[in-house]
């Protein structure tokens, strides 16, 4: 058979060391699937677009690598976008292959035709129409190189079916340039003596890290530049797992749904360290009064990110490894006793004054979960209530071992997710949590899980409701619940059954232990279905347009 | 903050859809754009593009690096200021009788435009130069029968070349 364009395609894919693409066919990508036959790329056939980029997105999440999804023209593109946002908020990397209409009938409103490139304008890093097929190698090499460079991010290239039908020779080997080693600037290091500076000096310092530091891989650099000045840290909800080891500086998670420790105390310091991180308003709450008293430094490889949202005196553009590795040689530990003293007295207040954390039954029932599990498992919540309790509550053992959808929050992310994840890390151990809101989102996955026996766990926390939106019904608008039932008749785990999958349901007063066991014992997929009051929140929260010291512990009646 | 018109130039690589990205960040980041031009440059694979924009002196270094981040943007130049000559071309098409022929061509002198269409009753003049020149040519033009009016963005050039035009 002649060399058409879908070979090069999966020559390229080859070549990056893709071993699995989840995706859908259509009429528009029948010469890509045809090829695909004698590939050893596995393609998983999830059952809706959404799903396969949620899938390459946990795959991209779970291992660094970047994650590949395809789908057809038209609405299997638009199906895509979604995930594709999901993606681009938490800077993951990943290729969306779409195909295309024939060249000759683009701009004619054609059969499953729709301007995905436009569409998805504003949530790529970059995208790519092929327009000759001997452009395509080229296109997709470059395509990946976007995607996992600099800040990662979701690149997507449109590929017309006459194009992909096209002969054409094979690509010739890729021409590796070598990587050019930036030598640090005299000003960069200039900046990095002036922050070293100020750090050093400073009374009552806070290290904040994150997304940034997982993605930089940077998450050993950053334990010693802690671990050698002796500072306090914090993460944002996406830097959660960074540190891994519990070493007396972790202050917890700052934001909304944060540790009061973690926001009392960033409010209280005199110098933050900010690494990896976008002061997104969930992080900082109300900006006007965010570290009032804070000198800041921010460290970035993203140069719109440093000063976008709050003033920063000491920004630094660059590699956060780079970076991290000259500064800690800067870095002279103190011992900043009455610092030190005040946030461990502050610990002992905050930490326990509510039960269980503040994440009531169903957080408990998180950490017996992961008692059950091995311990490198990976967890990777949905969006909600579920989200909050399961950020609060496990453990990160490493550093990609918690994973969740924190910039877009996209219900429904879990469960394909799940499967991306533990296709790209089958030596783990991966459960998905969910609530019964984001658990409906995606639940025909179910069917491709059970299809390719593919091992997941997935806990869905059934409280009837859209808990979230129905705490903060209950919070601020007097109780007046709005469109937030979601009912209990559906019986779930017939359903998961009927997909194939074994399940069981049990309620978070119940004890647990056969049940977890079954569930962590089972060859292959399990869904636990644990039913939860609908009136159990999460606590302390940052009341909506408040500042972050004044986050509530309970409703106020 | 004064709001005040800025002016941006950027490079582009002459990719399809090039342009739109540029847009998108103006109007996906809450900026508006008030004109725009647009053309190769002498390097056909490049093009400039120039746009004016009301905003505040933040704008700039906030644009900059949101546009840097697109692929296609080879480099983005603050054109706003003295240090800037500024123009930009007007069109009016305007409904002529032949007795008020020696007043619109005493007009076309004293203004220093061109009369690039001529019909017996319809003239087109081409005017070049600063807004506010342009905008007072036409006020005058308007005591004419005006049919039609097109104007360009505004385009401009650093008074002497230098390095840190940005």
């Amino acid at each position: 058979m002649e060399t058409i364009g879908a070979d090069i395609v999966l020559q390229i894919l080859q070549e990056e060391g893709v071993e699995a693409i989840f995706g859908y066919p259509g009429g528009n990508s029948l010469p890509l699937h045809d090829r695909l036959l004698g590939s050893p790329i596995r393609h998983y056939l999830t059952r809706h677009e959404q799903a396969a980029a949620h899938a390459a997105d946990g795959y991209a999440r779970a291992t660094g690598r970047v994650g590949v999804c395809l789908s057809t023209s038209g609405p299997g593109a638009t199906n895509l976008v979604t995930g594709i946002a999901t993606a681009h908020m938490d800077s993951s990397p990943i290729v969306a292959l779409t195909c295309q209409v024939n060249t000759s009938l683009m701009g004619r409103d054609a059969f499953q035709e729709t301007d995905i490139i436009g569409i998805t304008l504003p949530i790529t890093k970059h995208s790519y129409l092929v327009h000759d097929v001997n452009n395509l190698a080229t296109i997709l090499r470059q395509s990946f190189k976007l995607a996992r460079s600099g800040r990662p991010g979701p690149v997507l290239v449109d590929m017309p079916r006459d194009i992909l039908a096209a002969r054409c020779e094979r690509a010739a080997p890729r021409q590796e340039a070598p990587e050019a080693t930036v030598e640090q600037s005299p000003s960069d290091r200039q900046q990095l003596e002036k922050i070293a500076r100020a750090l050093n000096q400073s009374e009552r310092p806070v290290i904040i890290m994150g997304g940034g530091v997982k993605l930089s891989n940077s998450c050993d650099l950053m334990l010693g530049l802690i671990e050698k000045g002796g500072i306090p840290f914090t993460t944002t909800m996406m830097g959660v797992g960074s540190i891994t080891s519990g070493n007396g500086y972790d202050l917890g998670f700052i934001g909304t749904h944060g540790n009061q420790l973690a926001n009392s105390i960033v409010h209280q310091s005199d110098f933050i360290l900010a690494v990896g991180m976008r002061f997104s308003d969930r992080s900082t709450s109300l900006i006007d009064e965010f570290a009032p008293l804070a000198t800041i430094a921010q460290i970035d490889i993203d140069p719109t990110s440093i000063g976008k949202n709050v003033k920063v005196a000491f920004p630094f553009v660059g590699e956060i490894r780079e970076t991290i590795s000259a500064l800690v040689k800067l870095v002279e530990r103190k011992e900043r006793t009455p610092w030190m003293e005040r946030i461990q007295q502050e610990r002992e207040t905050t930490d326990n004054c509510l039960p269980y954390k503040g994440c009531g039954k169903a957080g408990h029932f998180i950490s017996l979960v992961q008692d059950a599990m091995p311990r490198e498992t990976i967890a990777i919540s949905d969006v909600g209530l579920n989200q909050i309790w399961t950020m609060r509550t496990w453990k990160a053992r490493t550093p990609r071992s918690l994973i969740t959808s924190g910039g877009m929050g996209t219900m429904g992310f879990s469960v394909p997710a799940a499967m991306g994840a533990k296709i790209g890390a089958p030596d783990r151990s991966v459960v998905a949590i969910c609530g019964d809101g984001g658990f409906y989102m995606n639940i025909q996955e179910l069917a491709t899980i059970s299809y390719y026996n593919i091992p997941v766990k997935i806990i869905v926390l059934n409280n009837g409701h859209l808990g979230m939106v129905r705490q903060l019904q209950d919070l601020f608008y007097e109780s007046r619940f709005s469109t937030v039932d979601l009912g209990t008749h559906v019986d779930l785990v017939t359903v998961a059954k009927g997909f194939g999958i074994p399940a069981r349901r049990i309620s978070v007063d119940d004890s647990p232990e056969a049940a977890l066991a079954a569930m962590a014992g089972a060859e292959g997929p399990y869904m636990l279905e644990v039913m939860v009051d609908p009136n159990d929140y999460v606590f302390p929260i940052i009341p909506p347009g408040h500042p972050n010291i004044s986050m509530i512990h309970g409703k106020i009646c | 903050m004064s709001i005040e018109e800025r002016t941006i130039t950027i490079l582009v690589k002459n990719e399809p859809g090039v342009l739109s990205r540029v847009a998108g960040v103006f109007s996906g980041r809450g900026y508006n754009i008030k004109t725009l031009c647009v053309a190769e440059t002498t390097n056909p694979e490049i093009s400039r593009i120039t746009l004016t924009s009301n905003a505040d002196a933040d704008f700039t270094e906030k644009i900059k690096k949101q546009l840097d981040k697109l692929v296609d943007v080879v480099d983005v130049l603050d054109y706003t200021g003295e240090r800037f000559l500024k123009r930009e071309m007007m069109l009016i098409g305007l409904r002529i009788t032949p007795d008020r022929y020696a007043e619109l061509l005493q007009a076309v002198n004293t203004f220093g435009c061109r009369i690039i269409g001529m019909q017996p009753d319809y003239y087109i003049i081409e005017t070049s130069g600063r807004r506010s020149e342009n905008d007072a040519v036409f006020k005058y033009f308007q005591t004419f029968d005006v049919e039609m009016m097109n104007r360009t963005g505004s385009i401009a050039l650093p008074r002497h070349p230098q390095k840190d035009s940005a």
